[in-house]
């Protein structure tokens, strides 16, 4: 009986009580037959057969207790051997455990991260009925996106438009604050925050924990309400789940907050990815933007109302949508045509929300779904790998197993054992996997983590996760297990006893080596790719001298009179003249920290270009700061303001390329436009601004205003602590109205603008050798195997005058052969991987054929050292020794 | 390879000899068909729940010993037909050596007693 049949017994026994049930009725009725035959009357015969029989529901029992002990006792048994079995030649054990626990490790560790950032619904009731909305994007550089931001008087049309067919809300963009409980002069503490409409949590069903949630009220009229809701995790981590958190406050920003409730536990906003503390109303928010249809910065997340589709829903809001477009194209001047074209054409659309709204799945959707393909990669080399090995030992007891079948074993019975073997390997590298996923998967969070921009998952290895893990465990179980069972099951006994060796077995695991040098191949090609990519990015001149330069954000309480920014210049002053410090300079929202104002640029007597450029605002000594050379013309000085116009400005070459092509920009005037004048004052070199990926991109440099947030750059010829250090001692001297609030460096801001590629480099970078170091010994695996097989006729022509030099060749040119087959695929493979993986690549183009002759090359190498031991020892045979053996 | 690692009940061991010999005589029969011919070869000596043949041919075929399979008989009837395996066979020879010693033993104490 197969142990098949005999699990589906244990699991689910109805057929065979149907078959026992019958056996008995059949034997009955013989009976009753046998005894009418004699003479008896039906009735009498019938119980004469019963009573003859006994008590059939106790045989029955008996029956079925045999059966099923049986099952269980055999794969018992089974499990001990393949126990026995695996400590018997360890150095397979260890290596097939590692490798295939790792690679399970990985797969579930950024499965979870996938799981938790793109799969996982919103713990919300109904996330089917949820939706988002989204349009297609303006940005003029990328025409394919989409954007997914709108602004408030669109959302108020839109929720008209909506009726009852859904309820729609607003969400802001979570933004990072330093609040203070309670007063001014409590310490300061940075927490997430959000705006969201009154009616956000009621959209969504979340019912508070304690105290209230808000409610239309809220929305009533700008700046009324001034309450706050805060988070379960947050009440947790800074009250230690006090109730009487209630009704205290909460400043941030302009003002204070009271709190009035906690939202429920597990509930940490709509976005996956990041843990919002504290909700405010939106009627809090600046209120120029209540009336400003160009100011698109909320998010609508809705529920759709019973009985609504969401193409239904889309279609209602498509005409307030268009009506909302077309009082755009009507309020501005000088949009260019086609973007006028754009606006029209625009179509809003409806999309689900289960999962919530995501910044982080925009930007690292992609690399994570890559870095997923890698693991899995490394799974199948894996489970290649480990397959080989079980065919070379099953070949290497292919003489045990042939006399075991001829003494009679069933083959089923080998075959299960065989199977037996590979389902408890996979059950232990499981095991290990699930542990290692629980340590790897804090740590690639902790690679996406960027300090501007802080991710955060909530990673409990929950069913999903445990049950992807199961499911990666019985795939690779298959996989590797299947084909050396069915090879054991094809077998004939006859054969293998008397060639007493199986080439066919050999054959196949060369085929098997041959896949994991093509897999292998590949990520050795897609790592080497990353890699580049990141030592490119790392080597890009930025313009700017990056090195021992503090950044530091500060907050002014001064107000906005210019009073206060003259202020603040003298604040700088003071920093620039300390000792150590070489120079210093403030400016608007960091460079390298992904904000950045847009502005389209007008030139008198030319047609308005199709783009806007980078408005940075900067005080004088900017330039000296970051050592960009002035190229033209002279810095920004006191004279310059945003005040006067046409306000001093100025450009770097790529705007005055841009702009005035050949002529000399040097005193000219552009418009933005809103219709403030510029004038250019002076010219420097180009530097980037927003990432390394980005080249020259042209930016205008422009007079400060009085700031409530703004960033020192400091200069220095000490450490970084040093500088934050004395920055604040000079500005509790000097300037009490100004705190500063965070420091970074130069180098780290520049540094968190690759965390993409940081990711890929390092993930693909440390597969690519894991798969390598796998090829290798499945490569070192077969030629070793194919010594000792060929020991005999290697020591016959030993004997027969062959030198050294060509029984090595002669082991040499099996590996060749399957290195070759191996890295054709390879090849071909890898130019699919690079056409999938190029929109994460950076200044690769012509170096494409370098990398993979690295790859080619980095490969070679692996494999002389895999063939060196067995070409050693094949060299080394001794014909007398080898010709005796036998 | 199946030997089940507790010795064996004299009484089952009785059935399984009975069983054995029955099948390496006859070939494929049905379990009704061993119960009779059991019956018949011992005249009846043995009388015992017919019932209790069923759970010892499972456990022999669990044991590798006798082999089952389903047919239909002549006059339409599924039947479950059981013949001896090679390991039966072994097992059967192991069986009835082991029987003969314990009955010669069993004699002589008899006649010298």
């Amino acid at each position: 009986m197969s142990w098949f049949t005999r699990l589906k017994n244990a699991l689910y026994s109805a057929p065979l009580d149907d078959a026992l049930d019958e056996e008995i009725r059949d034997h009955l009725e013989r009976r009753a037959e046998a005894f009418r035959a004699q003479g008896m009357s039906a009735e009498d015969a019938e119980r004469r057969a019963r009573q003859a029989f006994g008590n059939a529901a106790r045989i029955r029992e008996q029956s079925r207790d045999i059966r099923l002990s049986a099952a269980l006792d055999s794969t018992l048994q089974d499990l001990r051997y393949a126990w026995r079995g695996m400590w018997r030649s360890p150095g397979f054990t260890l290596t097939a455990l590692l490798s295939l626990g790792l690679a399970i490790g990985a797969n579930t560790a950024i499965y979870a991260i996938v799981d938790a950032a793109m799969l996982r619904p919103l713990p919300l009731p109904e996330t089917e009925r949820l939706f988002t909305l989204a349009a297609p994007s303006l940005d003029l550089t990328d025409n394919r996106g989409e954007t997914d931001s709108f602004s408030y008087p669109l959302y108020l049309d839109l929720r008209t438009a909506a009726g009852s067919a859904a309820r729609l809300a607003l969400f802001s963009r979570i933004s990072r604050v330093e609040a203070q409980i309670g007063d001014r002069t409590a310490p300061v503490e940075r927490l997430l925050q959000q705006y969201v409409s009154g009616e956000a949590f009621e959209t969504l069903r979340v019912a508070p924990h304690l105290g209230r949630l808000f409610s239309s009220d809220e929305d009533a009229g700008p700046g009324i309400a001034r309450v706050a809701v805060i988070s379960f995790d947050y009440w947790h981590r800074r009250f230690d789940g006090d109730p009487g958190v209630l009704d205290r406050e909460i400043g941030f920003g302009s003002g204070a907050y009271r709190i009035i409730g906690i939202a429920p536990a597990g509930f940490s906003g709509v976005e996956p990815g990041k843990f919002v503390d504290v909700w405010v109303p939106v009627m809090t928010f600046d209120p120029g933007v209540f009336s400003n249809p160009a100011s698109s910065l909320f998010h609508i997340v809705g529920r759709l109302g019973e009985g609504t589709s969401r193409d239904q829903l889309q279609a209602r809001l498509q005409p307030a949508f268009h009506r909302g477009q077309e009082e755009m194209i009507g309020r501005a001047t000088g949009i260019p045509p086609a973007i006028l074209k754009q606006f029209g054409e625009r179509g809003i659309r409806v999309r689900g929300g289960a999962v919530g709204l995501s910044e982080f799945r925009r930007t690292f959707g992609r690399p994570l779904w890559i870095v997923l393909g890698v693991a899995a990669t490394i799974l199948l080399i894996a489970c290649a790998n480990v397959a080989s090995l079980l065919l070379g030992r099953s070949a290497a007891r292919a003489t045990e197993m042939a006399v075991r079948t001829s003494l009679g074993a069933g083959r089923s019975r080998l075959v299960r054992q065989l199977l037996t073997e590979s389902t408890l390997l996979s059950l232990m590298a499981g095991c290990l996997g699930w542990l290692s996923a629980r340590v790897m998967a804090p740590v690639l969070v902790a690679l996406l983590w960027k300090r501007t921009d802080p991710v955060r998952f909530d990673l409990a290895m929950d069913t999903r996760v445990l049950v992807f893990c199961a499911a990666v465990c019985t795939v690779s179980a298959l996989l590797f297990g299947l084909l050396p069972a069915w090879q054991c099951a094809s077998a004939s006994p006859m054969a293998t006893l008397r060639a007493g060796r199986r080439s066919d077995k050999l054959r196949i695991t060369r085929y098997f080596v041959a896949i994991q040098v093509a897999f292998a191949f590949c990520l050795v090609v897609a790592g080497a790719a990353f890699l580049f990519t990141l030592l490119t990015l790392f080597r890009v001149d930025t313009g700017l001298s990056e090195g021992r330069v503090a950044v530091l954000t500060m907050r002014s309480d001064l107000g906005i009179t210019q009073d206060a920014l003259l202020r603040t210049l003298q604040l700088q002053r003071r920093v620039a003249a300390l000792p150590n410090v070489q120079g210093a300079a403030v400016a608007w929202t960091s460079m390298f920290e992904g904000s950045r104002r847009m502005e389209r640029v007008q030139v008198a007597g030319q047609s308005p270009l199709e783009r806007e450029e980078i408005f940075y605002r900067v005080s004088p000594g900017f330039f000296a700061t970051l050592e960009i050379p002035l190229l033209g013309g002279r810095d920004l000085d006191v004279r310059d303001t945003d005040v006067a116009q046409p306000i001093g400005t100025v450009v770097n070459r790529a705007f005055a390329q841009m702009y005035f092509g050949g002529q000399s920009a040097l005193g000219k005037q552009f418009r933005r436009t809103d219709g403030t004048r510029h004038q250019i004052v002076g010219i420097v070199a180009n530097a980037h601004y927003t990432d390394l990926r980005s080249g020259p991109e042209p930016v205008a440099y422009w007079p400060m205003k009085p700031p409530r947030l703004f960033t020192m750059y400091v200069r220095s010829t000490v450490d970084q602590a040093s500088v934050v250090g004395m920055v604040e001692q000079e500005t509790r001297r000097s300037e009490p109205g100004i705190q500063l609030t965070d420091a970074t460096t130069l180098d780290a801001l520049i540094g968190t603008t690759t965390v993409r590629e940081t990711l890929l480099a390092t993930i693909g970078g440390a597969f690519a050798s894991l798969g390598l170091v796998l090829a290798a010994i499945g490569l070192f695996g077969v030629l070793n195997y194919s010594v000792v097989q060929r020991t005999r006729e290697l020591g016959i022509r030993a004997a027969l005058g062959a030198g050294r030099a060509t029984l090595v060749s002669l082991v040499m040119r099996d590996l060749l052969g399957i290195v070759a087959g191996g890295l054709t695929a390879g090849v071909i493979g890898s130019l699919a991987v690079m056409r999938l993986i190029r929109s994460q690549l950076f200044g690769l183009g012509a170096a494409e054929p370098a990398v993979m002759a690295v790859a080619a090359v980095v490969f070679l190498c692996a494999t002389t050292i895999a063939a060196l031991v067995p070409a050693a020892r094949a060299a080394a045979i001794d014909p007398i020794v080898a010709v005796r053996r036998e | 390879m199946k030997t089940r690692a507790s010795a064996p009940k004299s009484a089952q061991t009785a059935l399984d000899l009975l069983v054995l010999t029955v099948l390496n005589r006859r070939g494929r029969l049905h379990g009704y068909a061993i119960a009779s011919a059991i019956q018949e070869l011992s005249a009846e000596a043995l009388k015992v729940e017919e019932g209790s043949l069923y759970p010892a041919l499972h456990r022999m075929e669990e044991a590798g010993w006798i082999a089952a399979e389903s047919v239909v008989t002549e006059n339409r009837r599924r039947a479950r037909v059981y013949r001896m395996t090679r390991s039966g066979k072994q097992q059967l020879a192991a069986e009835t050596e082991r029987w003969n010693v314990l009955a010669n033993g069993v004699a002589r104490v008899l006649r010298h007693a």
